[in-house]
């Protein structure tokens, strides 16, 4: 026993995969990297041109420290924490329906909101030029409230959380459900059509200060909990049953980390629209460079969730500027092409 | 039906009959899925300090009966006692400290060697997995025990099949249940290591003291347990030891056909019938 025990310190090292985590905090230092560097350069990027945003760090000018830290900085911040949330949800959903292919809006979430969107549209029955402005805390609380709605059908129609295929079917059938009841309502009432494929698209364009608040707040709240059910996540990964056998609380569990995936989704979703793939491709990233556990994989999608969002907020700004895209068509194209050359590599090395 | 016969003087099952009360038994135990029952009115003891091998023909419920053993296959009817206290009373983290079950076939993940063993730790130190140094000992003796120590860093989706098994198996040990609930825990190793598996299974029940469960496919290897529960299509054939499951031909009526088992020097071998 004694015996065991001190060659216990001596052999610990190659219990411990040594070479992994530090390539791990290695990639997770480059992202943060990359993440100040993306906010540095975002704030060099808008409707003016580089010179002029170069002149506006030393002036003294209001208008020009308005559009710089008012404007611009929250925007690319509020980016970060988006797509922080947005990957912390997709690396907990595929953690827990152990399915790779599981992302933050499989739960129904994504039409929730919309359908949120579409009645807040109705009821405020505004015009299109109206709602970017006025309308916009109308528009995040709907989205918020109809994405939690959603999430809440879905458990209800899966009648409870113990059955993970019925859960994903559920989702499934309350997306295509509430789809189609938006779709309705949007034909009937064509002039919205434009402000709702905005938020379909998913914009960065209206993150203030308070926006940021939000949803770094709400990042705050969902990794805690979801980097102590790390090593549920972990046991997860041997089976159902064999978790159930080593003592663990599969509703509880369920239940926990269903609520993060629906917190940090619906206020993602509130804040920047339904910006796709950033959820889906995050935790891919990461596992792809370096394979891991869930408690680094849950810190380091979220690092590059933001990093990604970033990105893209910065491209949609950048590639037709002065003019600029939807973000979530730039997630769509850079996740797109991401996940088809993901596919070849796997087909290549099978 | 045949009932659980009182050990003769072999070894394991010799020191078990002094034991006041079995560590796992049954009594009238009701399995089935929907509408097929698997199981029915089945009453067991499953001694302590012994290797107990589950035999029988593909279907005849042996993993059932791991299942509902360990507690994940609900009970239609009777009822099943960990120490002499119903199943269901036990607290779950108590329960899974007393009683670990490996799992037929289990998925591969991203973890290396050295954190899915312990995971084996998991009812005894919870969700916070903070590392406590009995629990690095138990996972390196596990590790040792099954021979998996040189693939602690490596993840377990570069292993083998075999290799992975005795990943598998080391997380169980590493639980240090007094209960041990195996399927097929010679699956995908290769002939001496299923060998060092069965050795060291009756290490853990003779010496440690374990009550080791295991449902065997290959009947060469279930007759080195100590004692066999053979299940047929129908229900229980027999429980107890190897000698009286040989004497009683228990596996011929499990199986339905004639089972021929030889003696080569104490070692019981099943051998083929190719004739025929």
């Amino acid at each position: 026993m004694t015996a065991v025990g001190t060659s216990v310190d001596a052999l610990a090292p190659r219990l411990r995969d040594s070479r992994g985590s530090t390539r791990l905090w290695i990639l997770l230092g480059g992202w943060l990297a990359l993440t100040l560097l993306l906010t540095a350069a975002s704030l060099l990027v808008g409707t003016s041109t580089l010179e002029t945003s170069l002149g506006w760090l030393t002036s003294s000018d209001t208008h020009a420290a308005v559009i710089l830290w008012d404007i611009r900085l929250p925007r690319t911040v509020g980016a970060f924490f988006a797509g922080a949330l947005l990957g912390l949800a997709g690396a907990v959903a595929q953690g827990l329906f152990r399915n790779p292919l599981a992302e933050p809006y499989l739960l129904g979430t994504a039409s929730g909101a919309a359908l949120g969107v579409t009645l807040s549209l109705i009821a405020a029955d505004a015009s299109i030029g109206e709602i970017a402005w006025v309308g916009k805390l109308g528009i995040t609380g709907a989205a918020c409230l109809g994405a939690c709605a959603a999430m809440l059908l879905t458990i209800t129609l899966a009648r409870g959380v113990l059955q993970t295929p019925g859960l994903l079917l559920a989702g499934v059938v309350i997306a295509f459900l509430l789809s189609s009841l938006n779709a309705l309502l949007v034909l009937s009432r064509p002039e919205i059509w434009r402000a709702l494929q905005m938020f379909l698209l998913g914009s960065t364009g209206f993150l203030s200060w308070p926006a940021v608040l939000l949803l770094a707040i709400v990042f705050a709240i969902a990794i805690v909990p979801a980097v102590s059910l790390s090593r549920g996540l972990d046991a997860l990964t041997l089976g159902e049953d064999t978790a159930l056998s080593m003592g663990l609380s599969l509703p509880l569990l369920r239940l926990g980390l269903l609520g993060i995936v629906a917190l940090a989704t619906a206020a993602a979703v509130g804040q920047v629209g339904v910006v796709g793939f950033v959820g889906l491709v995050a935790p891919h990233l990461v596992r792809e460079s370096v394979a891991v556990n869930h408690r680094q994989l849950l810190i380091g999608a979220p690092l590059c969730g933001g990093t990604l969002l970033q990105l893209a907020d910065l491209l949609s700004r950048w590639i037709i500027r002065p003019a600029e895209l939807p973000v979530g068509a730039v997630t769509a194209c850079v996740g797109g092409v991401y996940l088809v050359v993901l596919l070849w590599r796997r087909s290549r090395d099978a | 039906m045949l009932r659980s016969v009182s050990p003769d003087a072999d070894a394991g099952a010799g020191r078990a009959a002094r034991t006041a009360v079995a560590p796992l038994s049954c009594r009238g135990l009701v399995v089935g899925y929907r509408d097929r029952r698997v199981l029915s009115h089945l009453d067991l003891e499953i001694q302590a300090r012994c290797f107990t091998a589950i035999v029988g023909p593909n279907g005849s419920g042996k993993s059932t009966l791991l299942r509902a053993l360990a507690g994940l296959a609900a009970a239609q009817g009777g009822e099943i006692r960990l120490h002499g206290r119903a199943l269901s009373a036990w607290s779950r983290r108590e329960r899974a400290r007393r009683l670990a079950w490996l799992a037929q076939s289990a998925a591969a993940s991203d973890l290396t060697a050295a954190e899915v063993v312990g995971l084996g730790r998991f009812a005894h130190s919870g969700w916070l997995a903070h590392r406590r140094r009995e629990d690095d000992v138990a996972v390196h003796r596990a590790m040792t025990a099954t021979g998996s120590l040189a693939w602690g860093p490596r993840r377990l989706s570069t292993l083998s099949g075999g290799e992975r098994q005795r990943v598998y198996l080391a997380r169980v040990l590493a639980v240090e249940a007094p209960v041990l609930l195996l399927d097929e825990p010679t699956t995908h190793l290769d002939p001496p290591y299923q060998e060092d598996i069965l050795r060291l299974l009756r290490q853990e029940a003779h010496e440690a003291g374990v009550c080791v469960l295991a449902a065997i496919h290959d009947l060469s290897l279930a007759l080195t347990a100590d004692r066999l529960i053979v299940l047929g299509a129908d229900g229980l054939i027999g429980h107890g030891t190897v000698r009286e499951a040989l004497t009683g031909d228990w596996l011929s009526a499990a199986f339905r056909t004639r089972v021929e088992i030889v003696d080569h020097d104490g070692v019981h071998l099943w051998r083929p019938a190719l004739e025929g």
